[in-house]
């Protein structure tokens, strides 16, 4: 579970301050699939970076199955499958060594670890990609190297921030019943995305984030009756209170 | 095996497999290591054509027929007239024209005993002009020395009357000693590598992997900044410590292929000097590895890595010879990194016996600056700053 705190994130430089997260708090529980929506600047990838302890937070926590990140952050990395908002793959090797890397440094070992490997690239389909360097893959043969190896370690909780950007029709079905499939087994899944038919579809709460605070918070259809509106799309947009972003 | 220990050999490996696999990048890193032995051959070979084995000189004579004994007196030291050039080196002694005016007056001068004024003309500038120009000083002054004894002979005058003084000149240096040319250019050369070799890698492993987005997704994983930290500067300066061993290996082997004797030196890297140098360097590779890395990280951008990092080669280059400008030495530089390794290196180089409380010293000192800026660089990275390159 993953719980964010009144959570305050500035970014200041000589010339400004940009005031990233602003008391933002929510709760991704076990068993569902939390999805977090909000325009471009909204502060959604600042929050899942605080949540993974690559940025620190000015003030307030998040806390992931019981531990404090600001206090503990590999202890609460070990239980994290992390896809970040930006993401490079090591080009001269090959996939298949990407992911037993990462493995690898969750600390597998052995057969379990080459056995968790095969699994990971058979559920996400991409078998055919293990022995080939990465160099020159497709933004979407990229994303699923990138996820195979966030996924590896089979994760308590996922953090994926628009882990379907990029991705064909065929790879996103992959991916949602995966994330479906695991949702099942009770992890906690938060994810990002821009893509309302996706997070209508597959989230089980939605958390509507602007201008670093937290706009709204619900199920799907919790929030389209907040707004008085039908699809999604238009809930979203009365609920931040613009247009802003939408197109993204 | 611990699970630590597991995770460093992971992050090890990865490191290994990125930098190894390109081939093309790692043989320019390795470059130098190959192309130092090479030049060494090549400058000491010339060295010993020009002062050892008396090259033929080609020089424009005038008024040859004034002074018959002059030029047979050059001739016999291989110093010819332009007429005689081999096609060959017909351009190269057309470019590096050397002219000897001798007047029509010469011989009725020598017999009145008078000054005669040869005119040696030639560009004095020219370095490759100065072992020639030299010569055919020296030759000219012998004979006019020769001819000058003669007459104080013929006037029953001991010619021993002009030299009330003769000074001996005793060398005590050895063999080895001399080969203070090959020391100095090797000695900067290995240090010059230690910095070099693994310098892309070293960019391309911190600010390079930061710019391709890898590094974010490393730190947001469960290891310590402090491995991570090792791994790299391991990496990085197993390819200088390579680079070190083979220009080592190679300028053994060329030494084979120079007879320094000519030149009364001797040079040699046997098993022990080698071991010696490998001990003595290893801590460099480290020290050239944690720096470059701690530079490069800190850059905004590769491009700024780049630039900031190439700068830290002034290092290994200047201290060396600014050294050599110093009369008299502080103390301390025997046992500062570089400084100390330069000094260590110049007295492994003369075959003296080496001073192995300054090994042993400079060696803890720059080990401590490593371990000290291994720390600093881990706690940095933990810094969003330095992690997402913010100003």
């Amino acid at each position: 579970m993953i719980e964010v705190k009144n959570l305050h994130k500035s970014f200041v430089s000589k010339k400004t301050t940009v005031k990233a997260l602003d008391g933002l708090s929510f709760t991704a529980k076990d068993g569902e699939i939390t999805g977090i929506l909000g325009p471009n600047g909204a502060g959604k990838t600042t929050c899942l970076r605080t949540l993974y302890g690559l940025l620190k937070a000015d003030e307030g926590s998040v806390i992931v199955d019981g531990i404090n990140v600001a206090e503990d952050p590999l202890a609460v990395r070990k239980s994290l499958g992390i896809f970040p908002d930006k993401f490079g793959l090591y080009e001269r090797l090959t996939a298949y060594e990407q992911v037993d890397y990462f493995a690898s440094i969750h600390g597998m070992h052995g057969a379990a670890k080459h056995q968790a490997i095969e699994t990971v690239f058979k559920e996400l389909e991409m078998t055919e990609l293990a022995h080939r360097r990465t160099t020159g893959f497709s933004q979407g043969q990229r994303m699923k190297v990138t996820l195979a190896q966030a996924l590896v370690h089979q994760p308590k909780n996922f953090v994926l921030d628009e882990p379907t950007r990029g991705l064909d029709v065929m790879s996103t079905r992959i991916l949602r019943n995966y994330l479906a499939a695991h949702k099942e087994k009770g992890h906690c899944i938060l994810f990002s995305s821009h893509v309302m038919q996706e997070v209508a579809a597959l989230c089980d709460r939605v958390i509507i984030v602007a201008n670093g605070k937290l706009a709204a918070e619900g199920t799907p259809q919790e929030l389209c009756d907040l707004a008085g509106e039908k699809l999604l799309e238009d809930a979203f947009v009365k609920l931040i209170g613009s247009d802003e972003g939408v197109a993204a | 095996m611990n699970a630590s220990i597991r995770q460093f050999n992971a992050l090890l490996i990865k490191e290994f497999k990125e930098a190894y696999r390109d081939k093309r990048a790692l043989m320019v890193a390795l470059s130098m290591a190959f192309f130092v032995p090479v030049l060494m051959v090549i400058v000491v070979n010339i060295l010993i054509a020009k002062n050892v084995d008396n090259p033929a000189i080609y020089v424009h004579f005038t008024g040859t027929e004034y002074a018959p004994k002059l030029i047979k007196s050059l001739q016999d030291k291989n110093i010819l007239a332009f007429a005689d050039v081999p096609n060959e080196d017909k351009r190269q002694w057309q470019q590096q024209s050397i002219e000897l005016i001798i007047p029509e007056h010469y011989s009725e001068r020598m017999a009145q005993g008078k000054v005669i004024d040869i005119i040696l003309r030639a560009d004095f500038t020219e370095q490759s002009l100065a072992p020639p120009l030299r010569r055919i000083d020296g030759v000219i002054q012998k004979h006019s020395l020769e001819i000058g004894y003669k007459r104080l002979l013929v006037r029953g005058i001991d010619t021993k009357l002009l030299q009330p003084i003769a000074l001996q000149i005793q060398d005590t240096a050895l063999p080895s000693s001399n080969a203070m040319m090959i020391s100095i250019m090797l000695g900067i050369s290995l240090l010059l590598v230690a910095f070099m070799s693994g310098l892309s890698i070293a960019i391309d492993s911190s600010a390079g992997e930061r710019e391709r987005n890898i590094l974010e997704m490393l730190l947001c994983q469960p290891v310590s900044t402090l491995k991570i930290v090792l791994a790299k500067m391991t990496c990085v300066s197993s390819v200088s410590v390579l680079s070190i061993a083979i220009m080592l290996s190679l300028t053994s082997f060329a030494t084979n292929f120079i007879d320094l004797s000519k030149l009364g030196m001797s040079f040699n890297i046997d098993l022990a000097t080698f071991s010696v140098l490998m001990l003595l360097l290893i801590p460099i590779c480290f020290f050239a590895a944690i720096l470059q890395l701690f530079f490069a990280f800190q850059a905004k951008s590769f491009k700024e890595a780049q630039a900031t990092v190439s700068m830290l080669i002034v290092v290994p280059t200047t201290i060396p010879y600014a050294m050599m400008f110093m009369d008299s030495k502080p103390a301390w530089l025997n046992y500062a990194p570089i400084a100390g390794h330069s000094l260590l290196m110049e007295d492994i180089f003369k075959g003296l016996p080496i001073d192995w409380f300054a090994f042993a010293a400079t060696t803890a000192i720059t080990v401590a600056l490593i371990a000290a800026l291994v720390v600093i660089l881990s706690v940095r990275l933990k810094s969003e700053k330095v992690v997402m390159a913010l100003s």
